[in-house]
């Protein structure tokens, strides 16, 4: 399937994580990696590219997604970034460049629609469903999907 | 008559000068302490003082005449105050000022001093005049007074630091106990899901969608409630909207239409979950019964605020479902038992073809 995109999962709840990957899966995406610190990020292999990544606030080690965000950025530019997160108040104006976010806690409906919404919008954009109320965007996601269409 | 002329004042009366004159005679026997100084003489000497001062001072008059005022002077009388007065007699112009002086034996007293110049009919300066009034009482009482406010603010300072320090804490526990009922909350949710995939048993996985939608619809209510600004009301017309468009959007069914017609409707926050399980509980099982096998259709969400009570209607045109069957669900009790909790009304009528349920509720003043 040429639309399966895929996906990086960085959250340091484990049982989040799985169920996160298992949306993702059941979604018809693919989960390259998870990842529970800023640590296991930088380990993973530069050319990883990931299309999309989800990143919790808090994460192991004392560490923030925040700075994964800025990690990700440099790395792999190509990729959105979204975070899930009870911390929505964390997160500055410019979303540190992020894409959007996903409030904690989360419903199954609103994280398979956003992910639907997203991919849409990476294969077709601007995506043409409607953007599911569970999905915040931040000031670039707009910009992003304009540009494409320009 | 202009006040520079108000010399004239004493002129209506025939006086002689000596012994009767009545306006000598009052600055002698007036109680209020009172002394001439001639600035012609060197050092500017007292000439004249009434016997009031001379009480007020506990000097005799030939302790005082031919003396500075300088001579009531004392350690902790104020320079500033003192070059005031100088300054005043320099550019011969009138002063009122709280002066400390201290009488013969060493004590203290607060002098409300006034010193004005007598000129002459050229304009010349003759004479200073200056009258004291020994106003102790009152400064101490001002003293007194801004010695307690100061008490008092230091104690009001103190007990506000020690407020703010408690509210601090209070918001720190506040905030720890919020996260972890969203950690919690999403970690059932999690819990629920990953059970789900593991069940072959259609029935049994179905009744766990259920619960796990039950539990993602109170995530989404506690979700919605903590990003609000609003504590205390929660809008159940918005709600409602993502609700249906994330139920009829995660089925995967694009044969579905939906019709929606929302607003935001503010009801107390204390019925939300109880709403918000309400219309999950109407919405899935429209979504479940009225479009099953892959039937297409038709959904409805109108929500419509009145003047104490707001409506919301959720109208499919499915096939319809037996009351029989509607009062042994556990969805159907479930939605009588929580509307009577949330003061609310649930009825259903036939749609012919499919159900309407209408849902009445008390309404609440949205916060301007």
């Amino acid at each position: 399937m040429t639309n399966t995109m895929q996906v990086l999962i960085v959250e340091d709840e484990m049982l989040l994580a799985m169920d996160m990957e298992a949306m993702v899966e059941d979604s018809g995406h693919r989960v390259l990696a998870e990842a529970a610190s800023l640590h296991d990020v930088e380990a993973l292999p530069d050319d990883l590219n990931p299309q999309l990544a989800f990143v919790d606030i808090h994460l192991a080690h004392g560490s923030s997604g925040l700075d994964v965000c800025r990690y990700i950025r440099t790395h792999w530019p190509d990729a959105l970034i979204v975070f899930v997160t009870a911390n929505v108040s964390k997160i500055p104006a410019d979303f540190s460049g992020a894409h959007g976010v996903i409030a904690k806690p989360f419903s199954h409906a609103g994280v398979v629609n956003a992910i639907n919404y997203l991919a849409n919008g990476v294969f077709a954009p601007p995506p043409s469903m409607p953007r599911p109320a569970s999905l915040i965007p931040s000031p670039s996601l707009e910009g992003r999907w304009a540009r494409t269409v320009a | 008559m202009k006040q520079r002329d108000d010399w004239h004042l004493t002129d209506v009366l025939d006086y002689e000068h000596g012994r009767g004159d009545p306006f000598a005679a009052a600055v002698r026997a007036t109680r209020m302490p009172m002394v001439i100084t001639d600035p012609a003489r060197d050092d500017n000497p007292i000439v004249f003082c009434n016997v009031a001062f001379q009480e007020l001072t506990g000097y005799s008059r030939d302790e005082i005449l031919g003396r500075n005022c300088r001579f009531l002077q004392g350690p902790e009388t104020d320079p500033a105050t003192i070059d005031k007065v100088r300054e005043a007699i320099r550019v011969g112009q009138a002063v009122d000022v709280d002066l400390l002086n201290y009488r013969k034996d060493g004590t203290t007293f607060w002098n409300a001093l006034y010193l004005s110049p007598v000129r002459d009919n050229e304009g010349i300066v003759r004479f200073f005049f200056a009258s004291q009034l020994d106003v102790s009482d009152r400064v101490e009482a001002q003293n007194i007074i801004n010695d307690q406010k100061l008490l008092v603010e230091r104690e009001v300072e103190r007990r506000t630091a020690d407020l703010r320090a408690a509210l601090d804490a209070k918001t720190i526990l506040l905030h720890e106990v919020d996260h972890r009922v969203k950690n919690n909350l999403t970690m059932i949710g999690s819990l629920l899901r990953l059970q789900v995939r593991t069940i072959d048993d259609p029935s049994v996985a179905s009744k766990l969608d259920s619960m796990l939608e039950r539990v993602d619809a109170l995530a989404v209510v506690h979700r919605q409630l903590y990003q609000s600004s609003d504590i205390a009301r929660f809008d159940i017309g918005s709600f409602a909207q993502s609700l249906v468009s994330d139920v009829v959007g995660s089925s995967g069914r694009s044969d579905i239409t939906l019709d929606v017609k929302a607003q935001p409707l503010f009801v107390d926050a204390a019925n939300a979950s109880a709403l918000g399980l309400i219309l999950n509980e109407i919405l899935t099982n429209a979504v479940k019964h009225a479009f099953t096998d892959g039937r297409s259709g038709h959904l409805s969400l109108v929500v419509e605020g009145g003047n104490d009570y707001g409506t919301i209607q959720i109208c499919d045109d499915g096939p319809g479902m037996p009351s029989a069957a509607r009062s042994k669900s556990i969805g159907t009790s479930l939605i009588t038992r929580l509307a009577r909790q949330a003061r609310a009304e649930a009825t259903w009528r036939n749609n012919m073809p499919g159900t309407c349920v209408t849902i009445t509720f008390p309404q609440t003043e949205a916060r301007s």
